[in-house]
């Protein structure tokens, strides 16, 4: 239990480092990012592994009902490469899962992210309209990794840790173990995701609301793709709100 | 150890521009050289010793200070480009003026260090400011001859190379053949010619397919000190790798590969940013590599690729601290190694501006600090101790009182003698050993 801990700590650092990162002058440092990630991946392998973490089913409003934590371990485990390519066609961004898991894990004990995620595959496509295409039954965490693989097509480093971000805030939200950590890494959130809320195009989003958001476009990318884009569409917006009541609610 | 001099910059803006970067001794080491975060290069010139003032020999003196790099912003990728000197390489002097090459994170400029201690004076056609004369005021011709004036030191930019490297450039390295230099950044090491600035020769890329499938990424690299064709590098993943540019033009596949299997009784979280290796030195014989991860120094022979041929505990009494290390970011911190003129002992730095030198002969190894205390001229450095629980010495310091903040990250020696320069945050230190100092 205390690696459990340990390990969700350091997941909510590494998190916090990640997003903070973003605002960095001279921009994203990659070296530093590579390990933050590796060291938020062996840490979140822990911490699903634990046996500490007891199976419980998502709420109702979730949608229906979804796999037991075993299997959701072992792709989580197991999945650690995504197939971006399965998604690329889903178009949808990554808020939605987001947002359907936002609310969710908040019941889960154990705050394991892949009993809500096992939900979340299904659950997107019932709550969240938005979502457009109907994925395959997807590996449980996959439906944020997914998105985040698409959007990591592009080739960016920048889009990795990135990735990682977004992946996460719901298992470190869940947890109220580490409140401080958590609190105030859900207040960046929470500044961040008003500024998403613009509808401004991807150049001008980028004029920093705080400095940081300049350096989502960072260095090595040769692809066209830009993360920040898929924030401003529309979909994302009808499905902020369970984002924001998560963030309150917590 | 003398403590001998400390040089403290301090502009004033309080932004930390003057942390010093990086320092560097040229090849005969009558120059140092440092870098700062403000973009700055600041040249200290060692005295002639002088049979007058035998103990006042060989002091360190400001020679020139300029501004190598301004902060830059690149539109394209709405992108602050840092002016920090990453690092500088001097190279061999081969006229009367001194070259160095200095770079951030993305442009890799070559200085040209000139002294001016004449004028000509007595021209026919141009008074003394330089206007020309009224020819008819002109009856007789005179041959201009050089008078003697303050000595200026003039430097100019020879070379600029840009738009190499689209990651932060890490290193630079001049190699034995004083035509060519390598620059490597996160992913890539490029050759340049070093009177050729508009093109350059990728020799290193390990940037993968997928950029989702990056594990390691280049964190240093250096020429052979003699042989030309031989360079190394070494990665996050704590390996290193040996390159021979005559196998093919592009050095992915390694000729020799360096690495030691991780010890599974030290596995934690951080076991893999602990074993990034933040710098790596040939040794001046070219037989030994030197590399500098979080926690320990170690010697390899290039010879065995299996193991380190030795291996230096730095500062062990953080391995049970990682977890605090991690969240304040001092893991990250890339500490440099140096070998001494001989190559018997190794020195490398660490927090609360203590550094570690090491003898590989007798085994022996020491901790001092450079502080302002220990630094009055012909001070003896007093040997630091940190100690981690049980007995307590009188003067040793405790694990929980060492200052993070103030870090020894880079430090250079002497080519030839034992004088070494140490930057700590924004002091340069110079010590010199005036007698063999003991080591315990």
């Amino acid at each position: 239990m205390e690696f459990k801990l340990e390990a969700h700590r350091i997941v909510s650092i590494s998190l916090g480092k990640i997003y903070s990162a973003r605002g960095q002058r001279g921009g994203l440092k990659l070296h530093k990012n590579l390990l933050v990630s590796l060291v938020l991946r062996s840490a979140r392998q822990v911490y699903l592994s634990e046996p500490g973490c007891p199976p419980e089913p998502p709420p109702a409003a979730c949608g229906p009902p979804e796999d037991e934590p075993p299997p959701c371990t072992t792709a989580w485990a197991a999945g650690e490469a995504p197939p971006p390519q399965d998604e690329a066609g889903r178009g949808g961004p990554r808020l939605p899962g987001a947002d359907c898991e936002g609310p969710r894990p908040r019941r889960c004990c154990c705050g394991c992210s892949c009993c809500c995620a096992a939900a979340g595959g299904e659950a997107n496509r019932a709550d969240c309209a938005a979502a457009a295409e109907a994925a395959a039954p997807p590996p449980p965490h996959c439906p944020r990794k997914r998105s985040a693989g698409e959007r990591g097509q592009a080739g960016s480093p920048v889009k990795k840790p990135r990735r990682e971000v977004e992946e996460e805030p719901p298992p470190g939200e869940q947890e109220d173990m580490e409140t401080g950590n958590v609190a105030s890494l859900i207040s960046i959130f929470g500044s961040s995701f008003s500024g998403l809320l613009s509808k401004e195009p991807k150049g001008r989003r980028r004029a920093p609301l705080d400095g940081g958001e300049a350096t989502v476009a960072t260095t090595p990318t040769d692809a066209a793709a830009e993360p920040g884009q898929i924030c401003c569409d529309e979909p994302v917006l009808r499905t902020l709100n369970p984002w924001s009541t998560a963030i309150v609610a917590f | 150890m003398e403590g001998e001099s400390i040089y403290e910059a301090d502009s004033g803006d309080g932004l930390g521009a003057d942390i010093i970067s990086t320092v560097e001794f040229n090849h005969t080491g009558e120059l140092l050289a440092t870098g700062d975060k403000g973009g700055r290069v600041v040249i200290f010139q060692r005295e002639p010793e002088s049979k007058n003032e035998p103990y006042n020999q060989g002091e360190y003196n400001v020679y020139s200070t300029f501004q190598s790099h301004e902060p830059e912003f690149d539109y394209l990728k709405s992108l602050e480009i840092e002016e920090k000197i990453n690092k500088i390489k001097w190279l061999p002097q081969q006229n009367a003026a001194h070259s160095l090459l200095s770079t951030n994170d993305k442009t890799i400029k070559l200085w040209k260090i000139t002294e001016r201690d004449k004028r000509p004076e007595g021209y026919n056609l141009k008074d003394e400011e330089g206007k020309l004369k009224d020819l008819s005021t002109v009856t007789s011709l005179q041959v201009p001859v050089l008078k003697p004036m303050d000595l200026m030191v003039e430097v100019t930019p020879r070379r600029i190379f840009a738009n190499g490297h689209t990651y932060h450039v890490n290193s630079i390295s001049v190699n034995s053949d004083c035509e060519t230099y390598m620059s490597a950044d996160d992913l890539r090491i490029n050759l340049w010619h070093l009177a050729i600035t508009d093109r350059s020769f990728n020799i290193v890329d390990i940037k993968p397919a997928n950029m989702e499938d990056l594990t390691e990424v280049i964190t240093a690299s250096e020429f052979h000190p003699h042989h030309c064709n031989l360079f190394v590098y070494s990665s996050s993943k704590g390996s290193l790798r040996l390159c021979d540019m005559r196998a093919s033009a592009l050095c992915d596949k390694h000729s020799k590969l360096y690495e030691e299997p991780e010890d599974p009784s030290n596995r934690s979280f951080f076991s893999e940013i602990i074993s990034s290796v933040s710098d790596v030195k040939f040794s001046h014989s070219g037989r030994y590599m030197l590399t500098r991860d979080y926690l320990t120094v170690k010697v390899w022979d290039l010879n065995m690729e299996t193991k380190p041929v030795e291996t230096y505990q730095v500062h062990d009494y953080l391995r049970s601290k990682l977890c605090s290390l991690y969240e304040n970011d001092c893991i990250f911190d890339k500490f440099e190694c140096a070998w001494n003129g001989s190559d018997s002992v190794i020195m490398t730095g660490a927090y609360n501006n203590f550094f570690r030198m090491f003898d590989r002969n007798t085994k022996r190894d020491v901790t001092l600090e450079a502080s302002r205390e220990s630094s009055k001229p012909r001070a003896i450095l007093k040997p630091r101790r940190v100690c981690v629980g049980g007995k307590r010495r009188k003067d040793d310091i405790s694990v929980d009182s060492l200052d993070f903040t103030k870090k020894i990250l880079h430090t250079a020696w002497h080519p030839t003698e034992n004088i070494i320069a140490i930057a700590a945050t924004n002091n340069l230190y110079i010590f010199q050993d005036k007698v063999n100092s003991e080591m315990h």
